[in-house]
């Protein structure tokens, strides 16, 4: 149980951290460690296979193109709040959407959490096997798989017209 | 009370971690021996026989140099970012299998295998090391504070993810073939010949996918002719511009080590582990080691021979001929794998 809680905790501090303090850089690192504590829940979870998987994707791939963005950008410091207050208008409008989508996530959570068990997710052995693992991604859940890639073909797609618009 | 094959787990690793440091060590000196009998030189001859201490003198002389910051350099970034490179070189070997169980002349009854930490998904822990440490780089690219350092590190991650992903595919191909994600069951396959003399090496079924492997892996370790973080004609030393003493020495051991580590993977995956003629599987570890030399003798060789890329021409490479490539070798693998069974 003593590794389920120091998992935890790293992950949820350093997941505060990454809002609570300035540096851009410093916010992705904090992730990145977030990321590496979750990874380490999977592990206890009896499923190396979506633990390395977790590192890969989000940590090796994901957090570098983050990185790379934020030092492209030479973002030194987040806006202060004498900044912020400039433009009071645009400032409340976030904060109305902010307090929206945290009550949404907030109300997920709760229903989410006293739903006992109703969910048909895996049994323990089928996560830690990669074979079983692939074949209920391909059989199962094989409509919510590939509506999934066509959501991220979808975005690639507009991030390509966005970047082009220049040409037109 | 400690078992036998508890405490031979620890000197294990230890060994283990030795060995790669000497490893580094050795390395510097071939590198520099190879590079001046390329060039028609002698090479280091003066510290001991043959310049053999010169790696010796190189770290006397390293460690009692003065550790410099520039002042406006991010503290704490700038501490980590080589304690990262070391850090994720190192722990990646520690799930390469080199050698079959062996009973250390009879010491250990059941057996040791060599190999740090068998882990079922050793493949991808590989690979999930090898994306991390591209983090040693950019964080010490950024941290310097300096323009030179900065472009080296940008230059760094964008080339790494680019050949992360036929790196990724190639290992694909790969598993595919084994039918696992262990590296112990896929080096095992290996054992054996077809027709008596043609050893069971997975190159000769991934001839591309080896390809794809020792290309990326070059590119992933920034060794020459991909060198582009360090291009010393354009960033003067690029990421590591900035270091010095002790903490540039631990991106030097890191790029080796990496080496190392790349071409012990390169030995399981494609040339059969330990598998060889004439020597059983317990002295096995004598075909590991021969093979990961010739690996790393073949580096040395591509380093001293090819002059750089352009950056252009690298990116060009990656995307437009390395990832198709890798992506009609997976293809093609898996249809067959489909067909012939494994």
């Amino acid at each position: 149980m003593t590794p389920f809680y120091l998992f935890a905790a790293i992950a949820v501090g350093a997941s505060l951290l990454v809002i609570a303090q300035r540096n851009p850089v410093y916010s992705v690192l904090l992730l990145i460690a977030s990321f590496g504590a979750l990874s380490g829940l999977y592990v206890l979870l009896d499923a190396p296979f979506v633990a390395v998987i977790q590192i890969i994707v989000y940590a090796g791939a994901i957090m570098v193109l983050f990185l790379f963005v934020v030092m492209l950008l030479n973002a030194p410091q987040e806006e202060t709040l004498p900044d912020l207050k400039a433009h009071s208008g645009r400032r409340t409008d976030v904060v109305r959407y902010a307090a929206l989508l945290a009550l949404a996530l907030v109300a997920e959570l709760v229903w989410a959490l006293t739903r006992e068990g109703g969910s048909p997710g895996f049994g323990a052995p089928a996560v830690s096997s990669v074979a079983l693992l692939g074949r209920s991604l391909f059989t199962d859940y094989g409509f919510q798989f590939e509506v999934t890639s066509v959501l991220i073909l979808v975005a690639m797609v507009g991030a390509v017209v966005l970047a082009r618009r220049d040409e037109r | 009370m400690p078992t036998p094959l508890f405490i031979a787990q620890i000197g294990l690793t230890l060994f283990v971690f030795v060995m790669l440091l000497s490893s580094a060590a050795g390395m510097v000196y071939v590198e520099r021996k190879v590079a001046a009998l390329l060039q028609q030189r002698i090479g280091p001859y003066l510290v001991g026989p043959k310049g053999l201490l010169q790696p010796l003198a190189d770290i006397i002389k390293l460690m009692f140099k003065e550790e410099l910051r520039p002042s406006a350099a991010d503290a704490f970034l700038f501490a980590l970012a080589p304690i990262i490179s070391a850090t994720c070189a190192f722990a990646a070997f520690a799930v390469v299998p080199f050698g079959g169980d062996t009973t250390l002349l009879g010491l250990i009854p059941g057996g040791l295998r060599l190999q740090v930490a068998d882990v079922n998904v050793a493949i991808l822990v590989v690979f999930a090391i090898a994306s991390m440490s591209v983090y040693g780089i950019v964080l010490a690219g950024w941290s310097s504070n300096s323009k030179y350092s900065l472009l080296g590190g940008l230059r760094s991650s964008a080339q790494m993810i680019s050949y992360e992903l036929s790196y990724g595919l190639a290992l694909a191909g790969v598993l595919l073939v084994g039918n696992s994600l262990s590296l112990t069951d896929i080096v095992n396959r290996q054992a054996g010949t077809w027709l008596g003399f043609i050893p069971h090496w997975f190159v000769v079924v991934q001839p591309i996918g080896f390809l794809i492997y020792m290309t990326a892996g070059i590119a992933e370790t920034n060794r020459a002719p991909f060198d582009f973080p360090e291009a010393e004609q354009e960033l003067v030393a690029g990421y590591h511009t900035e270091y010095s003493s002790m903490s540039f020495a631990m991106f030097f051991l890191a790029e080796y080590v990496n080496m190392v580590t790349v071409s012990a993977v390169a030995t399981d995956l494609f040339l059969g582990g330990w598998h060889g003629p004439f020597l059983s599987e317990s002295i096995g570890w004598i075909w590991f080691l021969l093979k990961v030399a010739a690996i790393l003798f073949f580096y040395v060789w591509m380093r001293w021979t090819l002059p750089r890329y352009r950056y252009d021409q690298l990116m060009r490479f990656g995307w437009k001929i390395l990832l198709p490539l890798a992506v009609v070798n997976l293809l093609v693998t898996a249809a067959g794998v489909l067909y012939f069974g494994s």
